[in-house]
């Protein structure tokens, strides 16, 4: 009997071989061909240049026999939605795109005029995409921003991604969104959220004057009155390029395909600019764009985003200048500041909301405009109370900024009405419509220096 | 011989009963139960726990198997219609988790859209480990045990970073009655007390065995509580579209690192595990049927696996109605099944009648 | 069987010599049988029967001929054997027997008026020294080899256990080769009832020769379609004696170098005598690489197909732009490209083991230069699948008693990774790990210590521990004495 049990299972086996080596060699079972599939690792979205609906820039990552990449763009014009654009793809292209290594959704400027999970719903729904890619907005066209290039030779897209690494995210230089995090904070109580901006610029320019366009805020942006002293959070550029390379430690600006012509020399759909042009461009992502049920509502300066990232995100160093006055004399101060506490409390005094920061931070300096005696260069760790106290002040004045600029704009930025919800159960009903307009703001700053 | 050791019973039990869970019934049991899911779950568990004490307690009281309990009291044809009636159970309770494997898999291990042959030769392994017997689960739980240990402390460390706890808050911020209905159409997740009663018979019990095999339960059940925590940390409000959960929570860390998605070994280790796991009623339909009509494993298989293959091919695009079938309307075959007649079955006479 | 030898059966020895030396000649008819004649003192006839070439003929003469020759004829087999100065003489009547005596070495004694014949024994065969067996290279420990001769392979085990509890049962097999088997096991140790199952097996073998112990390892197979090892096996005495000490039985095959252990565990292939000599720090290290080589052999090709076939995202995307890069303009598709370079791999493994030395040695260069890196110029398979494939044939080789059935695994998981994709590469391996659960063989699990779990045998499996903490035997081989280090877990304490 067993004897026989042993001989059927061995015929069975030999049954199950032939038909696994009929698939095997047949090879013609929906597998993929990855010579004929176009991996895609960025999509743009924007606004519909004629009509309605949207254009949809994709960038394929284009592999050479060397093992080196560059990319394309195709551009998909004038489609109702993105997994219509998707599907077009690959009518125009020949190309089986596949989304699986999109690291990066780009919304133009005019798509967040309107609620971006119109767009950004494809994603959410589709499996093929994972909803961990980053998401940022651009301004003008996204299609645009993929054609930027630079002269080290990476995609557009791989740049931008560097420049929105969890990295720079813990440099507070910029603020950084997954698309998960984003369609969580859209769909929970508080239905905000926020991107990164990216704007791109000619490298020359953004080398000197940074500020042309207020895509960068000046150092004194903040104290440019008369007062005694003036932080600026965000990195100082007052001087030269090697003081802005200091305090940029990251790279942000990044190359785009040295095939020159490849990017946007794409399918039919293709975009117009070619990417030939001999100077590089650099992607910014130091504002941030507040969105509330998905429309887009303010835009953070990069001060304001660095105070927001000091605050609220997993920022722990940053570089900020302080500007103060010493002897009848300006003097700028650029601070090291490394965060050892934070916490964002939502409480209840008298029956009414208070939301408190408080930041603990220890500071040292990093550089001042003025050259200094030996002995003082010596201390560079310890930082004297005035300065101390300037930068606690230039810091709680930006955090109270941006906190009137999220709230006259109905942006929950702080999730107050999920912390209402989720830590103040009972007064939920009472308050969910006045937060966080009603809610009483204290700040509890405390920058120390090395002892 | 289908012997098993309570050392295997209780690695099934922290083992292979926790991955069946971490398919669709986080999405489920958060849209029956939002952020309370964890209430929900904890109540299915302690019903299901005090299912599988019961029989443990029985167990210590009868070495007879569960068809030699029932003849002993009602007689044979009695014992063969109850395991007639179980066949039925285990293979019902087959189907769902199959078609959610089927579905998870399609998604996560396939690009292009496959048929839904990919998933076929899985019933090939199944009519394999039916064949083999309870043996089979025993040893399979042995290898399970440290396959599902890495994966799982793996998996949950790659989601941590990523998981805000707070999103379980509000504490009973949800109505009690949701809280109860979500772990009521929970319940075709929760058979295990069902197969530990037709493992009676089959395994020696040794000292202080019941409490064993109730500390691995809660082990398992701990493992279960954990990943729905994790879960619902790192999705909060939108936690009901993560259908393929297991395959959802870890991305988040993996995806921008050189490695890239490490986290895949991890997801297929686990899969691996649910393969056993999901064989598990398949085999115990065959044995039931084996028992109630008398004879050799190898034909019901087949006949078994068949058939689960047909409704999978049969039902590939009655996904959503065939689990509204198994959720809100099947409920109570399930609250039998798993919880009551485990319980009931104290009440055999547990020894052989004289004569 | 002859005539003649049936016949002979029937016929009894007499007290004339002459006609006890026709009678086994009857048998014997080969030329190399030869019959060397002389006589008592008091001239009695003697002949001597023995195969040319086998039968040492200097002893023959020094402790038969002469003694018999200087003394009266004896008048029984009793008082012969106690005239010869030859340590192993025994007493015979059954012609058939003697007959087998002739050919395996030995020489058979008729005297006049002696209705008995003496068998001496005078083996004497033209055998290669006692070397270090190239399958199995030690760098530190004992360098001695099995060699083809029965006698000296049991001497050699029992010159490493010196005990009277270790026993030989000596068996015959084969019907025409008569090949000698000794199975050998020490007392109290092993299980009788596997040692006495071993013996009820290979008695039953029904084959006209035995060449190899492998043609024996097919019989004492529990499961012979199995694509794993039936049994164990070790060219090394003090491997062999190792196992025995761990309550396993041994299978000696005379002819063979090659010894069999019963049961047979898969993770015995992961152990190397070496690791008993160096520290167990190193020796887990070497235990996990091989365990990780022998993953890396089996599932590196399946996951390679399957990743570019169905799931590209398993790949980081850097890699899959390169691995996409170098698969430009290949006319294969991926799984069948690997498939055929898995086919070349076996092929040029195949004729390197064939091939004379000085031959393989440029085989080797054409195999892996000309055409790997021509193959790739001439844009017919992919660098990287190369790599994949070299990588997966090296890493077999960490596990060489593996090495067959890890090349079987692999091409099948290929296909069933080219077919079916990850979900076929992880059916498979439930697949497999269900066929080895459920294997036992002579009552042990093939897969302990593992499943089922041994707690107390782990100590000496993927990962091993001190010898101090390997105190007992392993429990997976049920043995009656179970401990093998008295002073157990106790370290010796300095100062």
């Amino acid at each position: 009997m067993n004897k026989m049990v042993n001989k059927l299972w061995t015929r069975i086996f030999i049954v199950a071989a032939a038909v696994l080596l009929l698939l095997f060699f047949s090879n013609d079972f929906g597998l993929i061909d990855i010579q004929e599939t176009a991996i895609v690792v960025a999509l743009g979205i924007d606004a519909a240049q004629e009509g309605e609906g949207y254009d949809v820039t994709a960038q394929i990552a284009v592999p050479a026999s060397t093992g080196t990449s560059s990319a394309g763009n195709v551009t998909v014009k004038g489609v109702q939605t993105v997994g219509e654009a998707v599907a077009e793809l690959n009518h125009e292209t020949g190309w089986y795109p596949t989304l699986v290594h999109c690291r990066l959704i780009l919304l133009g400027e005019e798509v967040a005029n309107e609620d971006v999970f119109n767009v950004l719903d494809y994603f959410l729904r589709n499996d093929a995409v994972e909803d961990s890619c980053l998401v940022a907005a651009c301004k003008g066209k996204a299609r645009e921003t993929f054609q930027a290039q630079s002269p080290v030779g990476d995609i557009s897209a791989s740049a931008i991604t560097k420049v929105l690494s969890s990295e720079a995210q813990a440099t507070g230089i910029v603020t950084v969104t997954i698309l998960k995090n984003f369609a969580v904070g859209y769909y929970s109580e508080s239905e905000s959220g926020f991107l990164p901006c990216i704007t791109v610029k000619q490298e020359a320019d953004s080398q000197g004057g940074q500020n042309a366009d207020g895509a960068f805020a000046p150092a004194g942006a903040f104290g440019k009155e008369n007062a005694p002293y003036a932080l600026s959070l965000a990195p100082s550029i007052k001087r030269n390029k090697w003081w802005r390379a200091k305090k940029r430690p990251l790279p942000i600006a990044a190359p785009v395909s040295a095939e020159g012509g490849n990017q946007g020399s794409g399918g039919q759909g293709g975009s117009g600019k070619s990417g030939s042009g001999s100077s590089a461009d650099v992607f910014h992502a130091s504002e941030t764009m507040l969105f509330y049920k998905g429309k887009r509502v303010a835009l953070l300066t990069p001060e304001e985003t660095l105070a927001y990232n000091l605050a609220a995100t997993d920022t722990d160093y940053a570089y900020g200048s302080v500007d103060v006055s010493e002897n009848g004399e300006q003097t700028s101060y650029n601070l090291k500041m490394k965060i050892s506490k934070k916490k964002r409390k939502l409480t209840f005094e008298n029956g009414m909301p208070v939301f408190t920061f408080t930041i603990r931070a220890n500071a040292r300096i990093a550089d001042t405009d003025k050259s200094q005696p030996i002995i003082d260069v010596a201390k560079t760790l310890l930082v004297n109370e005035t300065i101390l106290r300037a930068a606690e002040e230039k810091f709680q004045s930006e955090l109270a900024s941006l906190w009137q600029k999220a709230t006259n704009a109905g942006c929950d930025l702080f999730f107050l009405k999920e912390k209402l919800h989720r830590f103040h159960y009972k007064r939920y009903a009472e308050f969910k419509d006045g937060v966080p307009e009603i809610v009483q703001v204290r700040y509890d700053i405390k920058f120390t220096s090395m002892k | 011989m289908d012997n098993m050791k309570v050392r295997q019973i209780c690695f099934y039990f922290i083992a292979m009963m926790p991955v069946v869970r971490f398919l669709v019934y986080p999405a489920t049991l958060s849209y029956n139960s939002s952020n309370d899911l964890l209430f929900s779950a904890f109540i299915n568990l302690l019903l299901e726990g005090a299912a599988v004490a019961l029989v443990m307690l029985l167990a210590k009281k009868t070495k007879l198997s569960l068809f030699g309990l029932i003849e002993n009291t009602f007689g044979k044809i009695s014992a063969k219609i109850v395991y007639a009636l179980f066949a039925l159970f285990f293979l019902a309770a087959a189907l769902l988790p199959m078609m959610e494997q089927k579905n998870f898999v399609l998604l996560v291990m396939y690009e292009n859209v496959p048929s839904v042959i990919s998933f076929a030769p899985f019933f090939f392994v199944c009519l394999f480990a039916c064949v083999k017997g309870f043996k089979s689960i025993g040893r399979m739980a042995d290898i399970a045990l440290p396959v599902f240990a890495i994966a799982f402390v793996a998996l949950i460390l790659l989601a941590l970073p990523q998981t805000d706890f707070s999103a379980l808050l509000p504490i009973a911020g949800v109505p009690i009655k949701d809280v109860l209905k979500g772990s009521l159409f929970s319940a075709n997740w929760y058979t295990e007390a069902a197969f530990l009663l037709f493992f009676l018979g089959n395994f020696e019990y040794e000292k202080r065995a019941a409490l064993k095999v109730i500390s691995s339960y809660a082990i398992g059940s701990a493992a279960v509580l954990l990943f729905l925590a994790v879960f619902y940390g790192v999705f909060s409000d939108i936690a009901i579209r993560q259908y393929n959960a297991v395959a959802q929570i870890s991305k988040y860390t993996t995806s921008f690192t050189s490695l890239g998605r490490v986290d895949y070994l991890f997801i297929f280790a686990l899969a691996l595990v649910m393969i056993f796991r999901l064989c598990v009623p398949a085999q115990m339909c065959v044995h039931c049927i084996c028992k109630a009509i008398g004879c050799k494993p190898f034909i019901p298989a087949l006949a078994v696996n068949a058939l689960l293959l047909a409704l999978t091919i049969f039902l590939n695009y009655s996904f959503l109605e065939v689990q509204t079938l198994f959720t809100q309307k099947l409920w109570l075959m399930f609250l039998i099944f798993a919880y009551a007649l485990p319980a009931a079955a104290l009440l055999l006479k547990k020894r052989r009648r004289a004569g | 069987m002859s005539f003649a030898y049936t016949l002979c059966e029937m016929k009894k020895l007499g007290k004339k010599c002459k006609d006890n030396v026709k009678l086994i000649k009857s048998i014997l008819t080969s030329e190399d049988i030869l019959v060397f004649a002389f006589e008592t003192a008091d001239g009695a006839a003697c002949a001597a029967v023995y195969a040319d070439g086998m039968t040492d003929k200097a002893l023959l003469g020094e402790q038969i001929a002469r003694p018999l020759s200087a003394k009266e004829a004896p008048a029984s087999a009793e008082d012969a054997a106690k005239l010869l100065q030859a340590p192993e003489i025994k007493t015979e009547s059954d012609l058939t027997k003697l007959a087998d005596e002739v050919l395996s070495g030995n020489t058979v004694l008729f005297i006049d008026g002696v209705n008995e014949a003496l068998v001496a024994g005078m083996k004497k065969l033209s055998m290669r020294a006692i070397m270090e067996p190239p399958g199995a290279v030690a760098v530190k420990g004992p360098r001695e080899g099995f060699i083809e001769d029965l006698k000296t392979n049991m001497s050699l085990v029992r010159n490493r256990l010196r005990t009277p509890k270790l026993q030989f049962k000596t068996l015959t097999a084969g019907k025409q080769s008569k090949t000698m088997i000794a199975v050998g096991y020490l007392e109290g140790i092993a299980d009788e009832n596997i040692v006495s199952e071993i013996v009820k097996k290979i008695e039953s073998i029904d084959i006209d020769g035995i060449p190899d112990s492998s043609y024996v390892g097919k019989f004492l197979a529990e499961r012979p379609d199995s694509l794993f090892k039936p049994t164990g096996t070790t060219e090394k005495p003090d491997v062999l004696a190792a196992k025995m000490l761990e309550g396993r039985v041994a299978v000696l095959v005379d002819g063979s170098p090659i010894a069999l252990t019963l049961p047979y565990l898969l993770v015995e292939d992961f152990q190397g005598a070496q690791d008993y000599f160096v520290s167990p720090y190193r020796a887990s290290i070497s235990r996990l690489l091989r365990f990780l080589g022998v993953f890396v052999s089996i599932f590196l090709p399946a996951f390679y197909v399957a990743a570019q076939l169905f799931k590209l995202q398993i790949l980081p995307l850097s890699f899959l732009l390169t691995i996409s890069g170098s698969t430009q303009g290949i006319p294969l598709s991926p799984s069948l490209e690997l498939f055929f370079l898995l086919l070349v791999l076996e092929i040029l493994i195949e004729a390197s083991v064939r091939m004379p030395k000085y031959v393989a040695l440029a085989l080797s260069v054409i195999g892996a230069l000309v055409l790997g890196d021509t193959a790739v110029k001439a844009g017919i398979v992919s660098s990287s699948a190369i790599i994949i494939t070299a990588l997966s044939g090296i890493s077999a080789y960490t596990v060489p008693d593996l090495v067959g059935t890890t090349s079987i695994l692999r091409i099948a998981f290929v296909v069933v990774a080219g077919s079916i994709g990850t979900y076929g590469v992880i059916l498979m391996t439930a697949l497999v790990l269900y066929y080895l659960v459920t294997s036992d063989a002579y009552g042990v699990p093939m897969l302990a210590p593992f499943s089922p779990l041994v707690r107390r045998d782990l100590k000496d499996s993927l990962m091993k521990t001190s010898m101090y903490s390997l105190d007992k035997r392993p429990k997976t081989f049920k043995t009656k004495n179970e401990t093998r280090l008295q002073s157990g877990k106790k370290e010796p304490k300095n100062g």
